[in-house]
Protein backbone atom coordinates (compact mmCIF):
# COMPACT_ATOMS: atom_id res chain seq x y z
CA UNK A 1 0.00 0.00 0.00
CA UNK A 2 2.85 2.35 0.92
CA UNK A 3 4.60 1.47 -2.32
CA UNK A 4 1.38 2.07 -4.32
CA UNK A 5 1.03 5.52 -2.76
CA UNK A 6 4.67 6.32 -3.53
CA UNK A 7 4.24 5.16 -7.13
CA UNK A 8 1.20 7.41 -7.64
CA UNK A 9 3.00 10.26 -5.88
CA UNK A 10 5.98 10.06 -8.20
CA UNK A 11 3.66 9.91 -11.21
CA UNK A 12 1.65 12.91 -9.94
CA UNK A 13 4.96 14.70 -9.31
CA UNK A 14 6.08 13.95 -12.86
CA UNK A 15 2.83 15.42 -14.27
CA UNK A 16 3.21 18.56 -12.13
CA UNK A 17 6.96 18.69 -12.80
CA UNK A 18 6.51 18.62 -16.57
CA UNK A 19 4.06 21.52 -16.32
CA UNK A 20 6.54 23.37 -14.11
CA UNK A 21 9.34 22.58 -16.58
CA UNK A 22 7.26 24.15 -19.36
CA UNK A 23 6.78 27.24 -17.14
CA UNK A 24 10.58 27.34 -16.57
CA UNK A 25 11.20 27.14 -20.32
CA UNK A 26 8.70 29.72 -21.55
CA UNK A 27 8.43 32.15 -18.60
CA UNK A 28 11.13 31.86 -15.93
CA UNK A 29 14.20 31.35 -18.16
CA UNK A 30 13.59 34.38 -20.42
CA UNK A 31 12.49 36.55 -17.47
CA UNK A 32 15.53 35.73 -15.34
CA UNK A 33 17.82 36.20 -18.35
CA UNK A 34 16.32 39.65 -18.90
CA UNK A 35 16.62 40.58 -15.22
CA UNK A 36 20.21 39.35 -15.25
CA UNK A 37 21.19 41.64 -18.12
CA UNK A 38 19.29 44.50 -16.50
CA UNK A 39 21.21 44.00 -13.22
CA UNK A 40 24.53 43.66 -15.09
CA UNK A 41 23.87 46.82 -17.14
CA UNK A 42 23.11 48.94 -14.08
CA UNK A 43 26.13 47.52 -12.31
CA UNK A 44 28.54 48.54 -15.05
CA UNK A 45 26.90 51.92 -15.62
CA UNK A 46 26.57 52.87 -11.95
CA UNK A 47 29.74 51.75 -10.20
CA UNK A 48 32.08 52.07 -13.20
CA UNK A 49 33.86 48.75 -12.50
CA UNK A 50 34.37 49.11 -8.75
CA UNK A 51 37.03 46.72 -7.50
CA UNK A 52 36.04 43.82 -5.26
CA UNK A 53 32.32 44.61 -5.51
CA UNK A 54 30.44 41.61 -4.12
CA UNK A 55 27.44 41.63 -6.43
CA UNK A 56 29.72 42.16 -9.39
CA UNK A 57 31.52 38.95 -8.47
CA UNK A 58 28.17 37.24 -8.04
CA UNK A 59 27.11 38.28 -11.54
CA UNK A 60 30.38 36.99 -13.03
CA UNK A 61 30.05 33.81 -11.00
CA UNK A 62 26.59 33.13 -12.46
CA UNK A 63 28.05 32.87 -15.94
CA UNK A 64 30.51 30.06 -15.18
CA UNK A 65 28.28 27.85 -17.38
CA UNK A 66 26.87 28.83 -20.78
CA UNK A 67 23.37 30.30 -20.85
CA UNK A 68 22.05 27.47 -23.03
CA UNK A 69 23.26 24.87 -20.50
CA UNK A 70 21.70 26.85 -17.66
CA UNK A 71 18.39 27.04 -19.53
CA UNK A 72 18.25 23.30 -20.29
CA UNK A 73 19.42 22.15 -16.84
CA UNK A 74 16.99 24.56 -15.17
CA UNK A 75 14.06 23.06 -17.11
CA UNK A 76 15.21 19.55 -16.14
CA UNK A 77 15.58 20.65 -12.52
CA UNK A 78 12.01 21.90 -12.62
CA UNK A 79 10.77 18.44 -13.66
CA UNK A 80 12.88 16.74 -10.96
CA UNK A 81 11.64 19.24 -8.37
CA UNK A 82 8.06 18.15 -9.15
CA UNK A 83 8.99 14.46 -8.85
CA UNK A 84 10.74 15.08 -5.50
CA UNK A 85 7.76 16.98 -4.10
CA UNK A 86 5.34 14.34 -5.44
CA UNK A 87 7.29 11.47 -3.83
CA UNK A 88 7.63 13.19 -0.46
CA UNK A 89 3.98 14.26 -0.65
CA UNK A 90 2.81 10.67 -1.21
CA UNK A 91 4.88 9.26 1.66
CA UNK A 92 3.60 11.95 4.02
CA UNK A 93 0.03 11.43 2.76
CA UNK A 94 0.19 7.69 3.37
CA UNK A 95 1.05 8.17 7.05
CA UNK A 96 -0.96 11.34 7.74
CA UNK A 97 -4.15 10.59 5.77
CA UNK A 98 -6.11 9.48 8.88
CA UNK A 99 -5.12 12.67 10.74
CA UNK A 100 -5.99 15.14 7.97
CA UNK A 101 -9.29 17.04 8.10
CA UNK A 102 -11.84 16.95 5.28
CA UNK A 103 -12.91 13.91 3.33
CA UNK A 104 -11.76 12.25 0.15
CA UNK A 105 -9.74 14.43 -2.19
CA UNK A 106 -9.99 17.51 0.04
CA UNK A 107 -7.38 15.86 2.28
CA UNK A 108 -4.81 15.94 -0.52
CA UNK A 109 -5.25 19.72 -0.88
CA UNK A 110 -4.93 20.24 2.90
CA UNK A 111 -1.62 18.35 2.87
CA UNK A 112 -0.45 20.23 -0.24
CA UNK A 113 -1.21 23.51 1.55
CA UNK A 114 0.77 22.34 4.58
CA UNK A 115 3.63 21.33 2.27
CA UNK A 116 3.61 24.67 0.48
CA UNK A 117 3.68 26.48 3.84
CA UNK A 118 6.55 24.31 5.05
CA UNK A 119 8.76 24.16 1.97
CA UNK A 120 8.24 27.66 0.57
CA UNK A 121 6.04 30.19 2.37
CA UNK A 122 7.60 29.99 5.85
CA UNK A 123 11.23 30.32 4.61
CA UNK A 124 10.17 33.14 2.25
CA UNK A 125 8.88 35.18 5.18
CA UNK A 126 12.53 35.67 6.18
CA UNK A 127 14.29 34.99 2.86
CA UNK A 128 11.99 36.31 0.11
CA UNK A 129 12.68 35.00 -3.43
CA UNK A 130 15.81 36.83 -4.58
CA UNK A 131 15.89 38.59 -7.93
CA UNK A 132 19.03 38.31 -10.08
CA UNK A 133 21.55 40.90 -8.92
CA UNK A 134 20.09 41.14 -5.41
CA UNK A 135 22.40 41.70 -2.46
CA UNK A 136 22.02 39.08 0.27
CA UNK A 137 23.03 39.53 3.91
CA UNK A 138 24.93 36.78 5.81
CA UNK A 139 26.93 34.00 4.18
CA UNK A 140 25.27 31.04 2.37
CA UNK A 141 25.73 28.65 5.34
CA UNK A 142 23.85 30.96 7.70
CA UNK A 143 21.13 31.53 5.09
CA UNK A 144 20.73 27.77 4.53
CA UNK A 145 20.40 27.31 8.30
CA UNK A 146 17.71 30.03 8.40
CA UNK A 147 15.90 28.36 5.48
CA UNK A 148 15.89 24.93 7.16
CA UNK A 149 14.92 26.44 10.51
CA UNK A 150 11.96 28.22 8.92
CA UNK A 151 10.91 24.95 7.21
CA UNK A 152 10.77 23.25 10.62
CA UNK A 153 8.79 26.19 12.02
CA UNK A 154 6.45 26.09 9.00
CA UNK A 155 5.78 22.37 9.53
CA UNK A 156 5.05 23.02 13.22
CA UNK A 157 2.65 25.86 12.39
CA UNK A 158 0.86 23.67 9.82
CA UNK A 159 0.54 20.85 12.37
CA UNK A 160 -0.77 23.18 15.11
CA UNK A 161 -3.20 24.71 12.61
CA UNK A 162 -4.64 21.32 11.57
CA UNK A 163 -4.74 20.11 15.19
CA UNK A 164 -6.60 23.29 16.21
CA UNK A 165 -9.13 22.84 13.41
CA UNK A 166 -9.90 19.26 14.39
CA UNK A 167 -10.01 20.06 18.10
CA UNK A 168 -12.37 23.02 17.90
CA UNK A 169 -14.79 22.07 15.16
CA UNK A 170 -14.62 18.31 15.26
CA UNK A 171 -13.90 18.59 11.55
CA UNK A 172 -16.55 21.14 10.50
CA UNK A 173 -17.52 24.76 10.84
CA UNK A 174 -16.35 28.32 10.51
CA UNK A 175 -14.91 28.43 14.04
CA UNK A 176 -12.50 25.67 13.01
CA UNK A 177 -11.32 27.66 10.00
CA UNK A 178 -10.70 30.71 12.21
CA UNK A 179 -8.79 28.58 14.74
CA UNK A 180 -6.71 27.08 11.93
CA UNK A 181 -5.88 30.55 10.62
CA UNK A 182 -4.54 31.85 13.98
CA UNK A 183 -1.12 30.09 13.96
CA UNK A 184 -0.52 31.03 10.29
CA UNK A 185 -1.49 34.69 10.75
CA UNK A 186 0.69 34.85 13.90
CA UNK A 187 3.68 33.45 11.99
CA UNK A 188 3.26 36.05 9.23
CA UNK A 189 2.79 38.89 11.74
CA UNK A 190 5.80 37.93 13.89
CA UNK A 191 8.16 37.55 10.93
CA UNK A 192 6.91 40.80 9.39
CA UNK A 193 7.92 42.64 12.57
CA UNK A 194 10.91 40.67 13.85
CA UNK A 195 12.72 39.20 10.82
CA UNK A 196 15.85 41.03 9.62
CA UNK A 197 16.00 42.23 6.02
CA UNK A 198 18.14 39.63 4.27
CA UNK A 199 17.42 40.32 0.61
CA UNK A 200 18.26 43.77 -0.74
CA UNK A 201 16.95 44.01 -4.31
CA UNK A 202 19.35 46.82 -5.21
CA UNK A 203 18.86 48.62 -8.51
CA UNK A 204 16.13 46.33 -9.91
CA UNK A 205 12.85 48.32 -10.27
CA UNK A 206 10.47 47.66 -7.36
CA UNK A 207 7.55 46.78 -9.66
CA UNK A 208 9.68 44.15 -11.42
CA UNK A 209 10.76 42.68 -8.06
CA UNK A 210 7.11 42.49 -6.94
CA UNK A 211 6.05 40.87 -10.22
CA UNK A 212 8.91 38.36 -9.99
CA UNK A 213 8.02 37.42 -6.41
CA UNK A 214 4.33 37.15 -7.29
CA UNK A 215 5.19 34.79 -10.17
CA UNK A 216 7.43 32.70 -7.91
CA UNK A 217 4.74 32.36 -5.22
CA UNK A 218 1.98 31.58 -7.74
CA UNK A 219 4.07 29.07 -9.70
CA UNK A 220 5.03 27.14 -6.56
CA UNK A 221 1.41 27.21 -5.36
CA UNK A 222 0.32 25.91 -8.77
CA UNK A 223 2.92 23.14 -8.56
CA UNK A 224 1.55 21.96 -5.20
CA UNK A 225 -2.05 22.19 -6.42
CA UNK A 226 -1.16 20.12 -9.46
CA UNK A 227 0.64 17.50 -7.33
CA UNK A 228 -2.41 17.19 -5.03
CA UNK A 229 -4.88 17.23 -7.95
CA UNK A 230 -3.02 14.60 -9.97
CA UNK A 231 -2.45 12.44 -6.90
CA UNK A 232 -6.16 12.56 -5.98
CA UNK A 233 -7.09 11.71 -9.54
CA UNK A 234 -4.68 8.74 -9.60
CA UNK A 235 -6.00 7.52 -6.23
CA UNK A 236 -9.59 7.71 -7.47
CA UNK A 237 -8.65 5.93 -10.70
CA UNK A 238 -7.05 3.14 -8.65
CA UNK A 239 -10.24 2.92 -6.57
CA UNK A 240 -8.59 3.84 -3.25
CA UNK A 241 -10.97 5.09 -0.59
CA UNK A 242 -10.05 5.63 3.04
CA UNK A 243 -11.71 3.62 5.82
CA UNK A 244 -13.20 6.83 7.23
CA UNK A 245 -14.94 7.67 3.95
CA UNK A 246 -16.29 4.16 3.56
CA UNK A 247 -17.68 4.24 7.11
CA UNK A 248 -19.29 7.64 6.62
CA UNK A 249 -20.92 6.42 3.40
CA UNK A 250 -22.35 3.43 5.22
CA UNK A 251 -23.77 5.72 7.90
CA UNK A 252 -25.32 8.24 5.53
CA UNK A 253 -26.62 5.95 2.77
CA UNK A 254 -27.29 2.44 4.02
CA UNK B 1 -11.27 -2.09 8.64
CA UNK B 2 -14.68 -0.72 9.42
CA UNK B 3 -13.59 1.68 12.18
CA UNK B 4 -11.66 4.89 11.74
CA UNK B 5 -8.00 4.39 10.89
CA UNK B 6 -5.32 6.23 12.82
CA UNK B 7 -1.79 7.31 11.92
CA UNK B 8 -0.60 4.54 14.23
CA UNK B 9 -2.44 1.95 12.11
CA UNK B 10 -0.74 3.23 8.99
CA UNK B 11 2.71 2.82 10.57
CA UNK B 12 1.71 -0.69 11.58
CA UNK B 13 0.51 -1.53 8.06
CA UNK B 14 3.75 -0.26 6.57
CA UNK B 15 5.72 -2.38 9.02
CA UNK B 16 3.73 -5.50 8.14
CA UNK B 17 3.91 -4.97 4.41
CA UNK B 18 7.58 -4.10 4.03
CA UNK B 19 10.42 -6.44 4.92
CA UNK B 20 13.57 -5.24 6.71
CA UNK B 21 15.41 -5.55 3.42
CA UNK B 22 12.96 -3.29 1.64
CA UNK B 23 13.13 -0.70 4.44
CA UNK B 24 16.94 -0.78 4.29
CA UNK B 25 16.75 -0.32 0.52
CA UNK B 26 14.46 2.69 0.94
CA UNK B 27 16.74 4.29 3.56
CA UNK B 28 19.86 3.60 1.48
CA UNK B 29 18.16 5.16 -1.52
CA UNK B 30 17.15 8.27 0.43
CA UNK B 31 20.73 8.56 1.74
CA UNK B 32 22.03 8.26 -1.83
CA UNK B 33 19.58 10.90 -3.05
CA UNK B 34 20.71 13.26 -0.27
CA UNK B 35 24.31 12.60 -1.27
CA UNK B 36 23.43 13.50 -4.85
CA UNK B 37 21.83 16.75 -3.71
CA UNK B 38 24.96 17.69 -1.75
CA UNK B 39 27.11 16.67 -4.70
CA UNK B 40 25.19 19.17 -6.81
CA UNK B 41 26.83 21.92 -4.77
CA UNK B 42 29.69 21.31 -7.20
CA UNK B 43 30.01 24.75 -8.89
CA UNK B 44 29.30 23.59 -12.47
CA UNK B 45 26.15 21.65 -11.58
CA UNK B 46 25.09 24.31 -9.11
CA UNK B 47 25.50 27.14 -11.61
CA UNK B 48 23.68 25.36 -14.38
CA UNK B 49 20.60 25.23 -12.13
CA UNK B 50 20.87 28.99 -11.62
CA UNK B 51 17.59 30.00 -13.27
CA UNK B 52 15.68 27.22 -11.57
CA UNK B 53 16.96 28.25 -8.14
CA UNK B 54 15.78 31.81 -8.77
CA UNK B 55 12.39 30.65 -10.09
CA UNK B 56 11.79 28.30 -7.16
CA UNK B 57 12.86 30.94 -4.64
CA UNK B 58 15.69 28.77 -3.29
CA UNK B 59 18.81 30.80 -3.85
CA UNK B 60 22.37 30.93 -2.54
CA UNK B 61 24.75 33.25 -4.31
Amino acid sequence: MLVDYLERGVLAGAIAGIAYGVYMAIVANPLIGYMETLADGREHGGHAHGTGDHSHEAAEHAHAVSEATTAVVSVGSGVLWGILLGGVFALAFYFLEPALPGRGRLKTYVLAGAGFLTVSVAPWLVLPPATPGAELAFDPTVRSAIYVGMMVLGALVAAVSIYGYRRVSGGRGLLGVVTAAIPIVSLVAVTAVAAPTVVESGSTPTALVTAFRGLTVLSQAALWTLVAGSFGWLQARAGVRSATDRREDLLTSP
Amino acid sequence: MTTTETVHDRIGTARDELTTGQLLAVFAFVAAATFALLFLQDPLAHDSMHNFRHAAGVICH
